[in-house]
Protein backbone atom coordinates (compact mmCIF):
# COMPACT_ATOMS: atom_id res chain seq x y z
CA UNK A 1 0.00 0.00 0.00
CA UNK A 2 1.37 3.37 -0.99
CA UNK A 3 1.84 5.71 1.97
CA UNK A 4 -0.58 8.59 1.73
CA UNK A 5 0.11 12.10 2.87
CA UNK A 6 -2.25 14.30 0.85
CA UNK A 7 -5.41 16.05 1.95
CA UNK A 8 -8.45 13.79 2.22
CA UNK A 9 -12.05 14.58 3.08
CA UNK A 10 -12.86 12.39 6.08
CA UNK A 11 -16.19 13.61 7.46
CA UNK A 12 -18.76 16.38 7.40
CA UNK A 13 -18.58 18.94 10.16
CA UNK A 14 -22.20 18.06 10.94
CA UNK A 15 -21.11 14.49 11.84
CA UNK A 16 -19.29 15.80 14.91
CA UNK A 17 -20.99 16.39 18.23
CA UNK A 18 -19.21 18.72 20.62
CA UNK A 19 -16.99 16.88 23.09
CA UNK A 20 -17.68 13.50 21.51
CA UNK A 21 -15.00 11.62 19.59
CA UNK A 22 -15.89 10.55 16.06
CA UNK A 23 -14.23 7.75 14.13
CA UNK A 24 -13.19 8.13 10.48
CA UNK A 25 -10.77 6.66 7.95
CA UNK A 26 -7.76 8.29 6.36
CA UNK A 27 -7.12 5.88 3.52
CA UNK A 28 -6.80 2.57 5.37
CA UNK A 29 -5.92 4.22 8.65
CA UNK A 30 -8.30 4.60 11.58
CA UNK A 31 -8.40 8.15 12.81
CA UNK A 32 -10.41 9.96 15.45
CA UNK A 33 -11.86 13.44 15.09
CA UNK A 34 -12.68 15.63 18.05
CA UNK A 35 -14.24 19.02 18.17
CA UNK A 36 -13.38 21.16 21.15
CA UNK A 37 -13.93 24.88 21.78
CA UNK A 38 -14.97 25.37 18.18
CA UNK A 39 -11.91 23.74 16.68
CA UNK A 40 -11.57 20.33 15.03
CA UNK A 41 -8.64 18.04 15.77
CA UNK A 42 -7.61 14.75 14.16
CA UNK A 43 -5.47 12.04 15.74
CA UNK A 44 -4.50 8.44 15.10
CA UNK A 45 -7.57 6.36 15.97
CA UNK A 46 -6.00 3.36 17.70
CA UNK A 47 -4.64 3.55 21.22
CA UNK A 48 -0.95 2.57 21.19
CA UNK A 49 -1.37 0.74 24.51
CA UNK A 50 -3.79 -2.10 23.66
CA UNK A 51 -5.35 -1.38 20.30
CA UNK A 52 -8.64 0.14 21.44
CA UNK A 53 -10.52 2.36 19.03
CA UNK A 54 -10.28 5.89 20.38
CA UNK A 55 -13.60 6.89 18.78
CA UNK A 56 -15.37 4.88 21.53
CA UNK A 57 -13.57 6.86 24.20
CA UNK A 58 -14.44 9.91 26.24
CA UNK A 59 -13.62 13.59 25.95
CA UNK A 60 -12.69 15.60 29.03
CA UNK A 61 -12.05 19.18 27.95
CA UNK A 62 -9.02 19.10 25.67
CA UNK A 63 -8.25 15.48 26.56
CA UNK A 64 -9.41 12.28 24.92
CA UNK A 65 -9.55 9.17 27.11
CA UNK A 66 -9.19 5.64 25.77
CA UNK A 67 -12.41 3.63 26.28
CA UNK A 68 -10.60 0.67 27.85
CA UNK A 69 -7.63 1.40 30.08
CA UNK A 70 -7.97 5.14 30.67
CA UNK A 71 -4.92 6.43 28.81
CA UNK A 72 -5.53 10.12 28.16
CA UNK A 73 -4.08 12.21 25.36
CA UNK A 74 -4.02 15.92 24.60
CA UNK A 75 -6.15 16.25 21.47
CA UNK A 76 -4.11 19.24 20.30
CA UNK A 77 -0.70 17.55 20.44
CA UNK A 78 -1.46 13.82 20.73
CA UNK A 79 0.75 13.70 23.82
CA UNK A 80 -0.04 10.92 26.30
CA UNK A 81 -0.86 12.65 29.60
CA UNK A 82 -1.62 9.65 31.79
CA UNK A 83 -1.97 5.97 31.08
CA UNK A 84 -0.54 2.52 31.42
CA UNK A 85 3.25 2.59 31.60
CA UNK A 86 4.95 3.08 28.27
CA UNK A 87 1.92 4.29 26.31
CA UNK A 88 3.17 6.19 23.29
CA UNK A 89 1.68 9.43 21.98
CA UNK A 90 -1.00 9.54 19.26
CA UNK A 91 0.07 10.79 15.85
CA UNK A 92 -1.61 14.05 14.89
CA UNK A 93 -3.10 15.11 11.57
CA UNK A 94 -3.42 18.55 10.07
CA UNK A 95 -7.07 19.63 9.78
CA UNK A 96 -8.91 22.12 7.60
CA UNK A 97 -12.65 22.73 7.43
CA UNK A 98 -14.05 23.93 4.09
CA UNK A 99 -17.72 24.37 3.26
CA UNK A 100 -18.77 22.15 6.13
CA UNK A 101 -16.38 19.35 5.15
CA UNK A 102 -13.47 18.15 7.26
CA UNK A 103 -10.19 17.51 5.44
CA UNK A 104 -7.12 16.07 7.06
CA UNK A 105 -3.52 15.42 6.05
CA UNK A 106 -0.85 13.37 7.76
CA UNK A 107 1.76 15.55 9.29
CA UNK A 108 5.15 15.38 7.62
CA UNK A 109 7.44 12.82 9.25
CA UNK A 110 4.57 10.74 10.70
CA UNK B 1 -14.04 -8.37 47.45
CA UNK B 2 -17.46 -6.86 47.96
CA UNK B 3 -19.00 -3.45 48.48
CA UNK B 4 -20.48 -3.63 51.97
CA UNK B 5 -22.24 -0.30 52.17
CA UNK B 6 -24.91 -0.96 49.58
CA UNK B 7 -28.42 -2.31 49.39
CA UNK B 8 -28.70 -5.78 47.92
CA UNK B 9 -31.72 -7.87 47.00
CA UNK B 10 -32.00 -10.70 49.53
CA UNK B 11 -35.17 -12.48 48.45
CA UNK B 12 -38.40 -12.34 46.52
CA UNK B 13 -41.06 -11.16 48.98
CA UNK B 14 -43.00 -14.43 48.77
CA UNK B 15 -39.94 -16.47 49.76
CA UNK B 16 -39.84 -14.95 53.24
CA UNK B 17 -42.53 -16.14 55.63
CA UNK B 18 -43.01 -17.92 58.92
CA UNK B 19 -40.43 -20.56 58.06
CA UNK B 20 -36.86 -19.25 58.55
CA UNK B 21 -34.97 -18.81 55.27
CA UNK B 22 -31.18 -19.08 55.40
CA UNK B 23 -29.05 -17.47 52.72
CA UNK B 24 -25.44 -16.29 52.48
CA UNK B 25 -24.66 -12.76 51.32
CA UNK B 26 -21.11 -11.41 50.95
CA UNK B 27 -19.76 -14.46 52.81
CA UNK B 28 -22.08 -13.81 55.79
CA UNK B 29 -24.83 -16.27 56.73
CA UNK B 30 -28.19 -14.52 57.15
CA UNK B 31 -31.55 -15.87 58.29
CA UNK B 32 -34.80 -14.11 57.32
CA UNK B 33 -38.35 -14.53 58.56
CA UNK B 34 -41.54 -12.57 59.04
CA UNK B 35 -42.81 -11.52 62.42
CA UNK B 36 -46.47 -12.07 63.22
CA UNK B 37 -47.27 -8.54 62.01
CA UNK B 38 -45.65 -9.37 58.63
CA UNK B 39 -42.48 -7.31 58.97
CA UNK B 40 -39.30 -8.95 57.73
CA UNK B 41 -36.38 -9.63 60.06
CA UNK B 42 -32.83 -10.45 58.94
CA UNK B 43 -30.37 -11.80 61.50
CA UNK B 44 -26.97 -13.43 61.50
CA UNK B 45 -27.63 -17.09 60.75
CA UNK B 46 -25.49 -18.45 63.56
CA UNK B 47 -26.38 -19.20 67.14
CA UNK B 48 -23.84 -17.52 69.42
CA UNK B 49 -23.67 -20.63 71.54
CA UNK B 50 -22.41 -23.37 69.21
CA UNK B 51 -22.73 -21.79 65.76
CA UNK B 52 -25.58 -23.80 64.32
CA UNK B 53 -27.44 -21.91 61.56
CA UNK B 54 -30.58 -20.50 63.17
CA UNK B 55 -32.39 -21.13 59.89
CA UNK B 56 -32.50 -24.78 61.00
CA UNK B 57 -34.62 -23.70 63.94
CA UNK B 58 -38.23 -22.58 64.22
CA UNK B 59 -40.30 -19.59 65.21
CA UNK B 60 -41.97 -19.13 68.57
CA UNK B 61 -44.13 -16.06 68.02
CA UNK B 62 -41.66 -13.39 66.88
CA UNK B 63 -38.71 -15.22 68.42
CA UNK B 64 -36.37 -17.53 66.56
CA UNK B 65 -35.41 -20.69 68.43
CA UNK B 66 -32.18 -22.55 67.75
CA UNK B 67 -32.60 -26.17 66.69
CA UNK B 68 -29.68 -27.33 68.85
CA UNK B 69 -30.19 -26.23 72.50
CA UNK B 70 -33.29 -24.08 72.15
CA UNK B 71 -31.78 -20.63 72.67
CA UNK B 72 -34.25 -17.96 71.54
CA UNK B 73 -33.51 -14.65 69.83
CA UNK B 74 -35.85 -11.70 69.32
CA UNK B 75 -36.19 -9.72 66.08
CA UNK B 76 -33.29 -7.43 67.02
CA UNK B 77 -30.89 -10.36 67.47
CA UNK B 78 -30.91 -10.24 71.27
CA UNK B 79 -30.89 -13.62 73.00
CA UNK B 80 -33.94 -13.64 75.27
CA UNK B 81 -34.04 -17.23 76.51
CA UNK B 82 -31.50 -19.88 77.41
CA UNK B 83 -33.22 -23.13 78.45
CA UNK B 84 -32.09 -24.37 81.86
CA UNK B 85 -30.89 -21.02 83.21
CA UNK B 86 -32.62 -17.83 84.25
CA UNK B 87 -29.87 -15.42 83.37
CA UNK B 88 -29.10 -14.38 79.79
CA UNK B 89 -25.66 -12.74 79.43
CA UNK B 90 -25.99 -9.19 78.05
CA UNK B 91 -23.35 -10.02 75.43
CA UNK B 92 -25.65 -12.66 73.94
CA UNK B 93 -26.64 -10.80 70.81
CA UNK B 94 -26.25 -11.67 67.15
CA UNK B 95 -26.08 -9.19 64.33
CA UNK B 96 -29.27 -7.84 62.79
CA UNK B 97 -29.38 -6.30 59.34
CA UNK B 98 -31.51 -3.42 58.05
CA UNK B 99 -34.16 -4.69 55.61
CA UNK B 100 -36.71 -2.96 53.40
CA UNK B 101 -39.47 -4.51 51.32
CA UNK B 102 -39.84 -2.78 47.99
CA UNK B 103 -40.83 -3.73 44.42
CA UNK B 104 -41.72 -7.29 45.58
CA UNK B 105 -38.15 -7.78 46.72
CA UNK B 106 -36.64 -7.86 50.21
CA UNK B 107 -33.58 -5.58 50.30
CA UNK B 108 -30.77 -5.97 52.82
CA UNK B 109 -27.94 -3.67 53.92
CA UNK B 110 -24.78 -5.63 54.75
CA UNK B 111 -22.57 -2.70 55.78
CA UNK B 112 -22.63 -0.07 58.53
CA UNK B 113 -26.31 0.12 59.64
CA UNK B 114 -25.94 3.86 60.33
CA UNK B 115 -25.50 4.42 56.59
CA UNK B 116 -28.53 2.37 55.49
CA UNK B 117 -30.72 4.96 53.78
CA UNK B 118 -33.75 3.41 52.00
CA UNK B 119 -33.76 6.40 49.62
CA UNK B 120 -30.63 4.88 48.06
CA UNK B 121 -32.51 1.78 46.87
CA UNK B 122 -32.35 1.66 43.08
CA UNK B 123 -35.71 2.18 41.35
CA UNK B 124 -37.37 -1.02 40.17
CA UNK B 125 -40.95 0.26 40.21
CA UNK B 126 -41.80 -1.57 36.97
CA UNK B 127 -42.10 -4.74 39.07
CA UNK B 128 -44.85 -3.14 41.16
CA UNK B 129 -46.68 -0.72 38.89
CA UNK B 130 -50.22 -1.13 37.56
CA UNK B 131 -49.12 0.38 34.23
CA UNK B 132 -46.82 -2.58 33.65
CA UNK B 133 -47.18 -6.35 33.61
CA UNK B 134 -44.30 -8.08 35.37
CA UNK B 135 -42.90 -11.33 36.74
CA UNK B 136 -39.76 -12.06 38.74
CA UNK B 137 -37.45 -15.04 38.93
CA UNK B 138 -34.33 -16.21 40.74
CA UNK B 139 -31.27 -18.17 39.70
CA UNK B 140 -28.44 -19.40 41.87
CA UNK B 141 -25.19 -19.07 39.92
CA UNK B 142 -21.83 -20.68 40.62
CA UNK B 143 -19.76 -17.74 39.44
CA UNK B 144 -18.46 -14.43 40.69
CA UNK B 145 -21.16 -11.73 40.55
CA UNK B 146 -19.15 -9.43 38.30
CA UNK B 147 -19.26 -11.93 35.42
CA UNK B 148 -23.02 -11.32 35.28
CA UNK B 149 -22.59 -7.55 35.31
CA UNK B 150 -20.08 -7.87 32.46
CA UNK B 151 -22.57 -9.97 30.50
CA UNK B 152 -25.46 -7.52 30.81
CA UNK B 153 -23.34 -4.49 30.00
CA UNK B 154 -22.18 -5.98 26.72
CA UNK B 155 -25.11 -7.35 24.76
CA UNK B 156 -23.05 -8.22 21.71
CA UNK B 157 -23.10 -11.76 23.16
CA UNK B 158 -26.76 -12.06 22.14
CA UNK B 159 -25.80 -13.00 18.60
CA UNK B 160 -23.67 -15.91 19.83
CA UNK B 161 -24.85 -17.25 23.17
CA UNK B 162 -28.51 -16.76 22.29
CA UNK B 163 -28.37 -17.67 18.62
CA UNK B 164 -31.48 -19.84 18.92
CA UNK B 165 -33.41 -17.85 21.55
CA UNK B 166 -33.31 -14.05 21.69
CA UNK B 167 -30.25 -13.58 19.45
CA UNK B 168 -30.28 -10.96 16.76
CA UNK B 169 -27.21 -10.07 14.74
CA UNK B 170 -28.75 -6.75 13.65
CA UNK B 171 -28.27 -5.56 17.20
CA UNK B 172 -24.54 -6.11 16.89
CA UNK B 173 -23.82 -5.22 13.30
CA UNK B 174 -26.18 -2.39 12.37
CA UNK B 175 -26.40 -0.52 15.59
CA UNK B 176 -24.97 2.73 16.81
CA UNK B 177 -23.69 2.32 20.36
CA UNK B 178 -22.76 5.01 22.81
CA UNK B 179 -21.35 4.62 26.29
CA UNK B 180 -21.85 7.45 28.76
CA UNK B 181 -20.84 7.48 32.40
CA UNK B 182 -21.45 9.37 35.60
CA UNK B 183 -19.76 9.11 39.00
CA UNK B 184 -21.94 6.09 39.91
CA UNK B 185 -23.61 5.16 36.65
CA UNK B 186 -22.86 3.71 33.24
CA UNK B 187 -25.29 3.88 30.33
CA UNK B 188 -24.85 1.88 27.14
CA UNK B 189 -27.27 3.11 24.50
CA UNK B 190 -27.88 1.26 21.27
CA UNK B 191 -30.20 2.44 18.50
CA UNK B 192 -31.26 0.68 15.32
CA UNK B 193 -33.09 3.21 13.23
CA UNK B 194 -35.55 2.33 10.46
CA UNK B 195 -35.23 -1.44 10.48
CA UNK B 196 -37.83 -4.17 10.04
CA UNK B 197 -39.40 -5.20 13.34
CA UNK B 198 -38.29 -8.68 14.45
CA UNK B 199 -41.01 -11.36 14.65
CA UNK B 200 -41.54 -11.12 18.42
CA UNK B 201 -42.05 -7.37 18.14
CA UNK B 202 -44.44 -7.77 15.21
CA UNK B 203 -46.48 -10.23 17.24
CA UNK B 204 -46.55 -8.01 20.31
CA UNK B 205 -46.79 -4.56 18.76
CA UNK B 206 -48.61 -5.28 15.49
CA UNK B 207 -46.00 -3.32 13.50
CA UNK B 208 -46.47 -3.26 9.72
CA UNK B 209 -43.90 -0.54 8.96
CA UNK B 210 -40.19 -0.29 9.84
CA UNK B 211 -39.35 0.62 13.41
CA UNK B 212 -36.77 2.46 15.49
CA UNK B 213 -35.46 0.10 18.15
CA UNK B 214 -33.55 0.88 21.28
CA UNK B 215 -31.68 -1.03 23.91
CA UNK B 216 -30.56 1.10 26.83
CA UNK B 217 -28.51 -0.55 29.56
CA UNK B 218 -28.42 1.31 32.84
CA UNK B 219 -25.94 0.06 35.43
CA UNK B 220 -25.73 1.27 39.03
CA UNK B 221 -23.29 -0.10 41.57
CA UNK B 222 -22.75 -2.70 42.70
CA UNK B 223 -24.83 -4.91 40.40
CA UNK B 224 -28.09 -3.31 39.32
CA UNK B 225 -28.65 -3.55 35.59
CA UNK B 226 -31.90 -2.28 34.13
CA UNK B 227 -32.44 -2.86 30.41
CA UNK B 228 -34.89 -0.63 28.60
CA UNK B 229 -35.79 -2.18 25.23
CA UNK B 230 -38.50 -1.39 22.75
CA UNK B 231 -39.57 -0.13 19.36
CA UNK B 232 -41.81 2.53 17.87
CA UNK B 233 -42.71 3.21 14.22
CA UNK B 234 -39.85 4.97 12.45
CA UNK B 235 -40.08 8.72 12.41
CA UNK B 236 -42.36 9.09 15.43
CA UNK B 237 -39.61 10.54 17.60
CA UNK B 238 -38.34 7.79 19.91
CA UNK B 239 -34.65 8.78 19.53
CA UNK B 240 -35.65 12.27 20.68
CA UNK B 241 -37.43 10.83 23.71
CA UNK B 242 -41.03 10.67 22.46
CA UNK B 243 -42.28 7.11 22.60
CA UNK B 244 -45.66 6.67 20.92
CA UNK B 245 -47.41 3.78 19.19
CA UNK B 246 -44.86 1.19 20.20
CA UNK B 247 -43.98 -1.38 22.82
CA UNK B 248 -41.50 -1.35 25.65
CA UNK B 249 -40.01 -3.91 27.99
CA UNK B 250 -37.78 -3.71 31.01
CA UNK B 251 -35.40 -6.51 31.85
CA UNK B 252 -34.54 -5.87 35.48
CA UNK B 253 -31.54 -7.48 37.09
CA UNK B 254 -30.10 -7.39 40.59
CA UNK B 255 -27.14 -9.57 41.44
CA UNK B 256 -26.16 -10.22 45.06
CA UNK B 257 -22.83 -11.86 45.85
CA UNK B 258 -23.07 -15.00 47.95
CA UNK B 259 -19.35 -15.85 48.07
CA UNK B 260 -16.48 -14.80 45.81
CA UNK B 261 -17.42 -17.61 43.43
CA UNK B 262 -21.21 -17.82 43.76
CA UNK B 263 -24.09 -15.37 43.62
CA UNK B 264 -27.84 -14.86 43.77
CA UNK B 265 -29.30 -13.63 40.52
CA UNK B 266 -32.66 -11.89 41.00
CA UNK B 267 -34.34 -10.68 37.85
CA UNK B 268 -37.67 -9.74 36.40
CA UNK B 269 -39.32 -8.89 33.12
CA UNK B 270 -41.88 -6.10 32.68
CA UNK B 271 -43.94 -5.23 29.61
CA UNK B 272 -45.85 -2.08 28.66
CA UNK B 273 -48.66 -3.63 26.61
CA UNK B 274 -51.54 -5.93 27.57
CA UNK B 275 -50.43 -5.43 31.16
CA UNK B 276 -53.25 -7.42 32.77
CA UNK B 277 -52.52 -10.49 30.66
CA UNK B 278 -50.83 -12.82 33.14
CA UNK B 279 -50.28 -15.48 30.48
CA UNK B 280 -48.25 -12.94 28.48
CA UNK B 281 -46.19 -12.03 31.57
CA UNK B 282 -45.52 -15.73 32.18
CA UNK B 283 -44.62 -16.35 28.54
CA UNK B 284 -42.14 -13.45 28.40
CA UNK B 285 -40.53 -14.53 31.66
CA UNK B 286 -40.11 -18.12 30.52
CA UNK B 287 -38.64 -17.05 27.15
CA UNK B 288 -36.06 -14.84 28.82
CA UNK B 289 -35.38 -17.52 31.43
CA UNK B 290 -34.38 -19.93 28.63
CA UNK B 291 -31.86 -17.37 27.41
CA UNK B 292 -30.62 -16.68 30.94
CA UNK B 293 -29.96 -20.38 31.49
CA UNK B 294 -27.72 -20.19 28.42
CA UNK B 295 -25.89 -17.32 30.13
CA UNK B 296 -25.56 -19.21 33.41
CA UNK B 297 -23.80 -22.06 31.56
CA UNK B 298 -21.33 -19.44 30.30
CA UNK B 299 -20.76 -17.81 33.73
CA UNK B 300 -20.11 -21.12 35.45
CA UNK B 301 -17.70 -22.29 32.74
CA UNK B 302 -15.84 -18.97 32.91
CA UNK B 303 -15.58 -19.36 36.68
CA UNK B 304 -14.19 -22.90 36.38
CA UNK B 305 -11.42 -21.55 34.16
CA UNK B 306 -10.74 -18.62 36.47
CA UNK B 307 -10.53 -21.03 39.43
CA UNK B 308 -7.85 -23.05 37.64
CA UNK B 309 -5.82 -20.19 36.20
CA UNK B 310 -5.29 -17.34 38.66
CA UNK B 311 -5.23 -13.87 37.06
CA UNK B 312 -4.81 -15.01 33.46
CA UNK B 313 -3.89 -12.42 30.86
CA UNK B 314 -7.06 -10.86 29.48
CA UNK B 315 -7.88 -9.22 26.18
CA UNK B 316 -10.18 -6.21 26.29
CA UNK B 317 -12.06 -5.27 23.13
CA UNK B 318 -14.02 -2.16 22.29
CA UNK B 319 -17.35 -3.77 23.20
CA UNK B 320 -16.00 -3.89 26.78
CA UNK B 321 -16.12 -0.12 27.15
CA UNK B 322 -19.21 -0.16 29.41
CA UNK B 323 -17.95 -3.20 31.33
CA UNK B 324 -14.60 -1.57 32.05
CA UNK B 325 -16.12 1.75 33.11
CA UNK B 326 -18.41 -0.08 35.56
CA UNK B 327 -15.53 -2.10 36.99
CA UNK B 328 -13.50 1.07 37.47
CA UNK B 329 -16.36 2.67 39.42
CA UNK B 330 -16.66 -0.46 41.59
CA UNK B 331 -12.91 -0.45 42.25
CA UNK B 332 -13.04 3.22 43.23
CA UNK B 333 -16.03 2.77 45.57
CA UNK B 334 -14.38 -0.26 47.15
CA UNK B 335 -11.13 1.63 47.71
CA UNK B 336 -13.10 4.51 49.29
CA UNK B 337 -14.92 2.08 51.55
CA UNK B 338 -11.69 0.35 52.60
CA UNK B 339 -10.08 3.71 53.36
CA UNK B 340 -13.07 4.79 55.46
CA UNK B 341 -12.98 1.54 57.44
CA UNK B 342 -9.29 1.94 58.22
CA UNK B 343 -9.65 5.39 59.76
CA UNK B 344 -8.65 5.40 63.48
CA UNK B 345 -12.17 5.80 64.92
CA UNK B 346 -13.01 2.38 63.51
CA UNK B 347 -10.62 0.82 66.05
CA UNK B 348 -12.42 -0.65 69.04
Amino acid sequence: MAEEHGWQRVAALADLAPDQPHGAKYGEREIVLASHAGQVFALAGICPHAYALMCDGFMNGSEIECPLHAAAFDIRTGKCLVGPVGTADLATYEVKVEAGEIWVRRNAGE
Amino acid sequence: MFLKNAWYVAANDHEVGRKPLGRVFLNEPVVMYRKEDGTVVALEDRCMHRHLPLSMGKLDGDKLQCHYHGLQYDGTGKCVRIPGQDMVPPTAKIRSYPVVERYHWVWIWMGDPALADPAKIVDYHWLDDENWGARTSYLHVKSNWQLIVDNLLDLTHLAFVHETTIGNSALVDNASVKVTRGPEEVLVTRWIINSPAPPTFVKAGGFTEPVDRWQIIDWRPPAFIRLDVGATPTGTGAPEGKRVGGIEMRNLNAVTPETENTCHYFWGQAHSWDVKNGKLSDMLLSQIQLAFLEDVAVFEAQQRNLDMIKNPPQLDINADTGVIQARRIIDRLRADEQAAMQRPQAAE
